[in-house]
């Protein structure tokens, strides 16, 4: 075993790429809710870019070293100690048997990401590793860790050169947040004035934000619908509008098939910040056309390759 | 949506997304139908049937908008037809009422049935599986009895138990996890329709046929232990 779980945070989960191609069997996707982050910290200790590692939420999670190994922190704005002397988000770090690290609360954004070299050994369940928690299954035993939990890493790991990510490539943690999005299958059914509205609203995000979805708070929109549709497919960043008007942004964990208008979409080049986000943070919606989401996707992973070579894989 | 139009063989297609593209069909049959096409195409990252549409993720880092709208439309133009044959007939066991379906009384009540005029109209016919969706093989099954119209509950309960029974908008719902559901809840199976660590963890597939039969809550109990 490679380390002991001694504080494990409100919700620690091991998370890796999502599950693919079952959302017609109502299986979600789940996974990193921040993929951007898991990759940069698997970047630093070696390993494929989606592979395995621990995930945190708001809180941290303190744990003790059983054997040698590299490690890696990133994602929100957090402090971290190695047997009580701090450390350094994105570096790698050498940790040795009985070395106790500690993860603080974020500051800023929601999520930390801790890389173990090798990564983590879970079984595949519906063709992830990742923690799906509604359903139990995936990650560590389908829930989220607890303290004394042990958790086995891959023997068979390179000793990665110890290195750091680069400046230009730690990406900023922040409390006010701008997610490009396009219109969404029923933006017809918002009044006019609510559909600029949607585009031009400081959005807060509400206490109800967990890895299923965000509340949004600050507005309100007319629905012209009775506010229920016919059940029809929803993805991670639909943004449905029920009839409180007030909208729901989906994250990783959102269910498959949803009964509400669905008014926008958070376009693939910004999917990855949603994990990020907080109850309390601002929002706005930026809105694109498809193409030019498309074009801007495409000079993010243009930005990302010379870090992360597989970086389409991973956002 | 950015643009719309009506192509492959005249059904609306839309974008609803930078990587999602749409199209609206007449039933579930045609939605589930579609769907199962592309998939097997190999060419889409999801493609999932609504009641009436059909939605399909497609890598839009490198494949535009126009060349997935007309993969969809060609797809349209060549879906097999609607498989007719007889497909499997799977037979849910109920517990209806009491504390495994707590909204029987007040759905009874609703539509001037005694409970036993409901288990009747509900057991007596055979129903369709129309997909699977919201949670894994949570099954949406159509055909129910006009007389067993009912909405979904105005707030959503916060915890309704793995295998509930629910009614609303003219199909029957299981739920096959613990978690928050708006269905109104008329009984339970014992049955477990969902099972991660088997083989196929899924019982019930779109197409399926479905009948269901009234259980007592000692034969519950005795299926579940079984």
């Amino acid at each position: 075993m490679t380390l002991r779980i001694l504080k494990p945070g409100l919700q620690t989960t091991v998370q890796a790429g999502p599950r693919q191609g079952m959302r017609h069997l109502g299986v979600p996707a789940s996974g990193a809710a921040d993929p951007l982050s898991l990759a940069l910290a698997n970047r630093l200790v070696g390993n494929r870019l989606l592979a395995p590692a621990l995930e945190t939420t708001l809180t941290g999670v303190a744990m003790r070293f059983e054997e040698d190994t590299v490690v890696a922190i990133t994602g929100a704005r957090a402090k971290a100690w190695l047997n009580g002397g701090r450390v350094k988000l994105h570096r790698g770090i050498t940790v040795s048997a009985g070395d106790e690290l500690e993860i603080g609360g974020a500051k800023a954004g929601a999520r930390n990401y801790l890389a173990l070299a090798g990564g983590i050994v879970v079984d595949d369940v519906l063709g992830s590793v990742s923690t799906y928690l509604p359903a139990g299954i995936g990650g560590h035993e389908g829930r989220a860790l607890r303290t004394d939990d042990l958790i086995a890493t891959n023997p068979e790991r390179n000793a990665p050169d110890i290195t750091k990510t680069p400046k230009e490539y730690r990406p900023l943690a922040s409390t006010s947040w701008a997610l490009r999005a396009c219109y969404g299958a029923e933006i017809e059914l918002l009044e006019k004035d609510s559909r600029f509205d949607l585009f031009d609203t400081n959005f807060t995000v509400g206490n109800r934000a967990d890895r299923m979805g965000l509340q949004f708070e600050g507005a309100s929109f007319q629905v012209a619908s009775a506010g229920r549709l016919t059940s029809a497919p929803v993805f991670p960043g639909t943004i449905q509008c029920p009839e409180d008007g007030r909208p729901f942004l989906l994250s990783v964990d959102a269910q498959t098939i949803g009964g509400y208008p669905r008014v926008a979409q958070v376009a693939r080049v910004d999917r990855h910040l949603i994990g990020q986000l907080r109850p309390g943070d601002h929002v706005r919606l930026l809105w694109r056309d498809a193409e030019s989401a498309r074009e801007e996707l495409r000079a993010k992973h243009d930005y990302w390759r010379p870090w992360l070579p597989d970086i389409a894989d991973v956002i | 949506m950015a643009s719309n139009d009506a192509d492959g063989a005249g059904k609306r297609i839309f974008d609803c997304g930078d990587d999602l593209i749409a199209v609206e069909l007449e039933d579930t049959r045609a939605s589930q139908a579609l769907a199962d096409h592309l998939r097997n195409s190999g060419q889409w990252i999801e493609c999932v049937a609504g009641i009436a549409s059909c939605v399909a993720q497609f890598d839009n880092a490198n494949v535009n908008l126009a060349e997935a709208r007309q993969r969809l439309s060609s797809a349209i133009d060549d879906v097999p037809a609607v498989r007719t044959e007889e497909s499997e007939l799977v037979e849910v066991p109920v517990c209806y009422g009491g504390s495994y379906g707590p909204d029987l009384g007040d759905i009874c009540e609703q539509l001037d049935l005694s409970r036993d005029e409901f288990i009747n109209l509900h057991t007596s016919r055979e129903y369709r599986v129309d997909m699977l969706g919201f949670t894994p093989g949570f099954a949406f099954i159509g055909g129910l009895d006009d007389a067993l119209n009912v909405p979904r509950r105005p707030e959503p309960r916060v915890r309704v138990e793995a295998g509930s029974v629910g009614i609303a908008g003219g199909r029957t719902g299981i739920y096959t996890l613990s978690g928050p559901g708006g269905w109104p809840i008329v009984g339970r199976t014992p049955a477990r329709l969902f099972d991660a660590a088997a083989r196929d963890p899924f019982r019930l597939h779109a197409g399926m046929r479905v009948r269901f039969f009234a259980v007592s809550p000692d034969e519950f109990d005795a299926m579940v232990s079984g």
